[in-house]
């Protein structure tokens, strides 16, 4: 599976990049703020992106939101903050996981695949709907 | 909200429950292993469900098929392994979250709330395709049952339509149930 990460802070992006190639995950892109993972998830085609809420020019809910309008993937949100009004962005931006920093390496990659698995069987929803609509009238 | 927890030891549990409730969250329901929780997830109708993995009896993730099975809910499992091969198992299985023993209350909540939300909008989804898969099959049935009345009562399409329409008036029956019968009756 090729993943997008996308945080600021170098060595918390450098241990996110070990931690996933570690469990058989390919990072084919690394952005340091939002708009460089929107660019990144578009030129990469990435399978899944993890996103840390806050960096510079956009911040990862916004930058979640334009990755999921132009290709769904399945998004894992990456922040320092518990707050409710952060995960209700998150959540309603689409994100499919939650990682809190200081993150364990054991949350990674179960996050991730838990995510894969039900984005997929959102998309297999999705799908038959537009295989009834797209059917001829008899 | 109401949450169905499975854990097999006590204190876990106790921890896990408090947690829950100190977020304002009700748990409704406790198991000490995977056949209970099964059968909790049947009985106490929970929201939710956290699920240990290695509990006796069913581990957690057959605890989770099952119940996904028989009561679709978003459930996040808790566990103190995490292989990749047992994580693997659980995504299949249907589960939403995955989070690693010791597990804090900041990890805990999100998850949860994450599971919750993708849970509600796959469940809208797939409403969505019940819903036209059972109008398309409306149509279907109609399309058939106008084409027999215009061949054996040699109507038209307009007209064999009006009649199909009328006995649907005249039952309270929908024109699906109408059409069916006659297919039924000359098909």
């Amino acid at each position: 599976m090729k993943v997008l990460i996308a945080e600021d802070e170098t060595i918390i992006r450098l241990d996110l990049r070990g931690i996933l190639e570690r469990h058989e995950f390919t990072v084919c892109a690394e952005a340091r703020d939002g708009l460089e993972a929107v660019e990144l998830a578009r030129s990469t085609q990435p399978d899944a992106a993890i996103l840390d809420v806050r960096m510079p020019h956009l911040d990862g809910i916004e930058a979640a939101r334009r990755i999921y309008a132009e290709r769904p993937i399945p998004i894992v949100m990456l922040t320092a903050f518990r707050d409710r009004p952060t995960v209700e962005k998150a959540v309603a931006a689409g994100a499919f996981g939650y990682l809190l920093k200081p993150f364990r390496e054991g949350d990674v990659a179960p996050a991730l695949l838990a995510a894969a698995a039900r984005h997929r069987e959102l998309l297999a929803a999705r799908r038959s709907i537009g295989r009834i609509e797209v059917r001829p009238r008899s | 909200m109401r949450v169905l927890i499975a854990e097999d030891e006590t204190l876990i549990r106790l921890d896990l429950k408090g947690m829950l409730e100190s977020a304002g969250l009700e748990v409704c329901a406790e198991a000490r292993d995977g056949v209970e929780a099964v059968e909790l997830a049947e009985s106490a109708s929970p929201d939710v469900a956290v699920l240990d993995v290695k509990m006796p009896r069913l581990d957690g993730i057959e605890a989770a098929r099952r119940i996904l099975d028989g009561r679709p809910m978003p459930i996040v499992i808790v566990s103190a392994f995490t292989e990749q091969s047992l994580v693997r198992r659980a995504a299949e299985a249907g589960v939403y979250g995955y989070l690693a023993k010791p597990f804090r209350e900041e990890d805990l909540l999100p998850a949860i709330a994450t599971a919750q939300a993708r849970f509600d909008q796959l469940a809208a989804v797939r409403e969505q395709v019940d819903t036209l898969a059972e109008a398309l099959a409306a149509r279907k049935a109609i399309e058939r049952a106008k084409g027999l009345l215009m061949e054996s009562q040699k109507l038209t399409e307009q007209e064999a339509f009006v009649r199909l329409r009328r006995a649907s008036q005249s039952s309270g029956r929908p024109m699906r149930v109408i059409a069916e019968a006659i297919i039924e009756t000359i098909g």
